[in-house]
């Protein structure tokens, strides 16, 4: 074909209409996915057959990790630290929990009973890689629908709350990092019980307390943990300490800064909670509550 | 038809040159007449390009994209380079639709929005195809100049589909990226197109 002339006249669809065609079809991929959450199917198959080229291409990362490794310590020594970190790692969620436990229940005394607390199961994973993607702080994971995680999943580390599960494949799954734009998570003052809404920072690497009164008890240093209000995150995971308050007379809202306490940026193992979806559907008892009382 | 036709010193090369377009001139450095102040530039004729290698080089480049690089900053778009590389050099090969494709498959790597590389990657693909008779006149450098504002464009499509649906502004530093790709350009075409220049059968005393 390549010895032969062009083909003079027979030259198939036009650029311009192929362009057409094309840009139609991406910018109709794109308002679907977006608005209508109807591809993760397709999303998921594809993720499927570019599986092994991802794991293999991680391959030389994870290569020159471990000669490093080799290189700063003896390897049975490293071996160990590693299962001990483990070990550590998975005693962190009731460790965290203990801690807010400590501060509840004081205030429960006063108060009412004990509330009833719901230990997790949860999934160790290792972080595969960070994303490329340039507008959002995203990890890859390597654990997916196969070992029981869903889109929701609450993510920690052994400091506290990394972020969400946004996207589960079947062996990987994209965590949303809490520092995302789009990513928020409802906290409470350890301190005074003041409950709010963090969202992921203006600035890289913060998060934002927003609409909180001008007047708010909130003052520096003091530390968030999650309130288990929204049924997604377990309460009394560790989320962040506020770093900055601005009070402004002429803003409606104070203006808090908070640095998250996971490592967020550097972590090679995270847990994977995995929140049961029957949990996440506490409203439907408020709303069941009227209806009774109507029958009767 | 026939692969002896490279091989027959029979017919003049410009002939060849109207018949398709592998046979086409292509320009190097010039090379100056001794005594005057006048040049010309000896052209190559490239042999034809082999699918293999071309689909090859695509795989290859898409690899290089999926490597882990995380967040280090002013790493290039290889495979947008490539693709522009063979929508220039072999346009009837490599289309649109291949730029498509191959955006749909780092669409999925990346976390992004399903479409936000296949548009990028289709415009930029028309770009290169619009561009295609006219670049190839041009020295390395010159054509360098051409490729960067094709992959701004793919840039600015990613970010404005990103912004809409609610991105962080990635920085300044993001553009950067373009200018990479456009200064890896010469290299790129050097490599790619090594295989074409490959003579059929070695011979000291012929100068091509």
């Amino acid at each position: 074909m390549d010895y032969g002339p062009p083909p003079l006249f027979n030259q198939g669809v036009s650029a311009r209409a192929r362009l057409a065609f094309f840009s139609f079809l991406a910018i109709a991929l794109i308002i679907i996915d977006s608005r209508v959450r109807m591809l993760e199917t397709v999303r998921v198959g594809l993720g499927v057959v570019l599986y092994p080229m991802q794991r293999a291409l991680l391959v030389p990362s994870r290569v020159a990790d471990t000669v490093a490794d080799y290189f700063t310590s003896v390897t049975t020594l490293t071996r160990e630290n590693e299962q001990l970190k483990r070990r550590q790692f998975e005693a962190s969620q009731s460790l965290q929990q203990a801690r807010e436990l400590a501060v509840e229940n004081e205030r429960l005394r006063k108060l009412l009973g004990a509330r009833e607390r719901l230990g997790n199961a949860a999934v160790l994973a290792d972080v595969l890689y960070e994303s490329r993607d340039r507008f959002a702080r995203k990890l890859v994971i390597n654990v997916g629908i196969n070992d029981g995680v869903r889109a929701g999943s609450p993510v920690i580390d052994d400091g506290g709350v990394v972020g969400q599960i946004t996207r589960a494949f079947n062996e990987t799954s994209e965590v949303t990092l809490l520092t995302d734009k789009d990513q928020s998570i409802p906290v409470q003052i350890l301190r005074n019980g003041l409950r709010g809404v963090a969202f992921g920072g203006a600035e890289p690497g913060t998060l934002d307390l927003r609409f909180m009164a001008p007047n708010a008890d909130v003052v520096d240093g003091d530390v968030a943990t999650t309130s288990g209000i929204d049924g997604v995150y377990p309460s009394g995971l560790m989320v962040a300490t506020v770093s900055r308050v601005e009070r402004a007379a002429k803003d409606q809202f104070a203006r808090i800064v908070m640095s998250p306490v996971a490592g967020i940026e550097s972590n090679k193992h995270l847990l994977v909670l995995l929140v049961e979806p029957a949990k996440l559907a506490a409203p439907a008892a408020a709303v069941a509550a009227p209806r009774k009382g109507a029958r009767k | 038809m026939s692969t002896d036709s490279t091989r027959s010193p029979a017919r003049p090369a410009g002939v060849r040159g109207w018949l398709g377009s592998n046979f086409a001139l292509r320009p190097t450095d010039p090379i100056e007449i001794p005594g005057t102040r006048m040049g010309y530039r000896p052209q190559y004729l490239l042999r034809p390009a082999n699918p293999l290698f071309i689909w090859a080089s695509l795989i290859a480049a898409l690899v290089i994209n999926l490597l882990p690089w995380g967040r280090t900053p002013l790493v290039p778009d290889v495979l947008a380079i490539t693709l522009v590389f063979w929508n220039i050099h072999q346009p009837r090969r490599v289309g649109i639709g291949a730029a498509f494709a191959f955006g749909l498959l780092m669409d999925v790597h990346e976390a992004a929005l399903f479409g936000e590389h296949a548009l990028a990657y289709t415009l930029i693909s028309y770009g290169a195809i619009t561009l295609h008779r006219r670049i190839l006149w041009f020295p390395l450098g010159a054509q360098a100049l051409h490729v960067f504002p094709l992959l701004l464009i793919a840039q600015l499509a990613s970010l404005a589909i990103r912004m809409w649906v609610g991105g962080t502004w990635p920085g300044w530093i993001y553009f950067g990226e373009s200018g990479v790709g456009a200064v890896l350009w010469p290299l790129i075409s050097w490599v790619l197109l090594a295989p074409q220049r490959r003579p059929t059968d070695r011979d000291e005393t012929r100068p091509l």
